[in-house]
């Protein structure tokens, strides 16, 4: 059960897909968004965002081939082009979003929300939270609806690699406050950060569908088949006591978010027995309520690699 | 409470644990539940990656163990985090100098 992390080792070699290639690419199509829609504005870069997700999905056969077979397993049918080149678009779409979510210029944008009583009791009971999402819609959009009905900290717990990229989109931005909110995984000091921000009666958020090699994982069903999913997150809401909710930003249509908040799990009794059952059981749980999300919508899942294999995760 | 105990017992153990390294080292065993004896942890040795090979939620356990158990709080604005968790001996020595007495 015990494996090791890694602190600070940024994508070393035979590294999951996700920490290399499309990562780098969808930092560079996201620094070319901010740098677009700064000068020419929305609907400019949203009419760019067609060939975008041609050139995409025209680009890249494996990610291609891993939103494939994802797609046959949500929709429980062959896939066609249009319903890859939607989920594309979508995730093109996404990172245009973030341009202007992140600065907190939403004004003409749409956002439902939806349960976001479960949070708020929470928050007025001063009780730390865990938030627990995916890489499925839009965080920022989350994040978003966060900031605004919530008067606590939130801190955002990401890997190294992750972190440091999304460090330099806020960079981009110059939104130095939010940065100082992300955490990056994989030491003694990011759980002690982690700890801090929920005694305070704040919001540690982690996005619990990727693994980085060799980090505790579990396969569980999901979508039809076992997938390693990492128990890290679920274990460290054991580990600190605290309440679990999920969180999702689903992206409906073109500036168009519903955001979701979910109750998940009630804090876990302080010591080790049960635990690992107990963490086994949210980590299947948490899975089935992926799979439901992505069968209602299916276009949302920013997964380009793929999920099932096992050395993948 | 020393005085029965001869001095060759403790130099002929492997790894000559101080007392407080071994109470820490006992305590790190049972709230990890690691499958090793506290007296065979090498006292020098990294509890992290190599040696122990524990990982980060596993140091989360052990400060949320030594604050309980010693009164003594790691904190995350600490810049000495690194070489305090890098080994038994650095932990203990860092509880020591903090502890409540």
């Amino acid at each position: 059960m015990s494996a090791t992390l890694k602190p600070g080792e940024a994508a070393p070699p035979g590294a999951p897909e996700w920490t290399t290639a499309r990562e780098r690419g969808s930092l560079a199509l996201a620094r070319f968004m901010v740098w677009l829609v700064r000068r020419v504005g929305w609907w400019p870069g949203h009419l760019l965002l067609y060939p975008i997700a041609l050139y995409f999905l025209a680009a890249s056969p494996r990610p291609r081939a891993a939103a494939r077979a994802y797609l046959a397993r949500a929709l429980g049918r062959a896939p066609r082009l249009p319903d890859l080149f939607r989920l594309y678009f979508a995730f093109a779409s996404t990172i245009l979003d973030r341009a202007f979510l992140v600065t907190g210029e939403a004004a003409r944008y749409r956002i439902e929300v939806r349960g976001l009583e479960a949070l708020q009791a929470r928050i007025a009971a001063g009780q730390g939270c865990v938030i627990l999402g995916a890489h499925l819609g839009s965080f920022e959009a989350l994040r978003l609806v966060a900031d605004r009905g919530c008067p606590v900290d939130l801190a955002v717990m990401m890997h190294e690699a992750n972190a440091a990229r999304l460090k330099a989109v806020f960079d981009a931005l110059g939104g130095a406050a939010r940065q100082a909110a992300v955490i990056p995984l994989g030491t003694a000091e990011a759980m002690l950060r982690a700890r801090e921000c929920l005694e305070r009666g704040g919001l540690v958020g982690l996005l619990a569908d990727r693994a980085p090699r060799a980090e505790r994982v579990l396969e569980v069903p999901f979508l039809g088949a076992p997938a390693p999913l990492p128990t890290g997150p679920h274990l460290l809401a054991a580990v600190l006591e605290a309440p679990v909710l999920l969180a999702f930003g689903i992206w409906r249509g073109p500036r168009h978010y519903e955001v979701r908040f979910e109750p998940f799990a009630e804090p876990l009794p302080p010591g080790r027995e049960g635990r690992a059952a107990a963490v086994a059981e949210r980590v299947r749980r948490y899975a089935a309520r992926l799979e439901a999300v992505c069968r209602e919508h299916p276009y949302n899942w920013f997964n380009f690699y793929d999920v099932w294999r096992r050395d993948a995760a | 409470m020393t005085s029965g105990a001869p001095a060759s017992e403790t130099i002929a153990a492997p790894a000559a644990l101080l007392p407080q390294e071994l109470d820490l080292a006992r305590l790190i065993v049972s709230v990890l539940s690691l499958e090793v004896a506290p007296e065979e942890i090498a006292p020098e040795a990294p509890l992290f990656n190599q040696g122990l090979g524990l990982d980060s939620i596993d140091a989360l356990e052990i400060a949320l163990a030594v604050s309980k158990t010693y009164d003594v709080k790691l904190r995350s604005d600490d810049e000495r985090n690194h070489r305090i968790f890098a080994s038994l001996r650095s932990l203990s020595a860092y509880i020591e100098t903090h502890r409540a007495r």
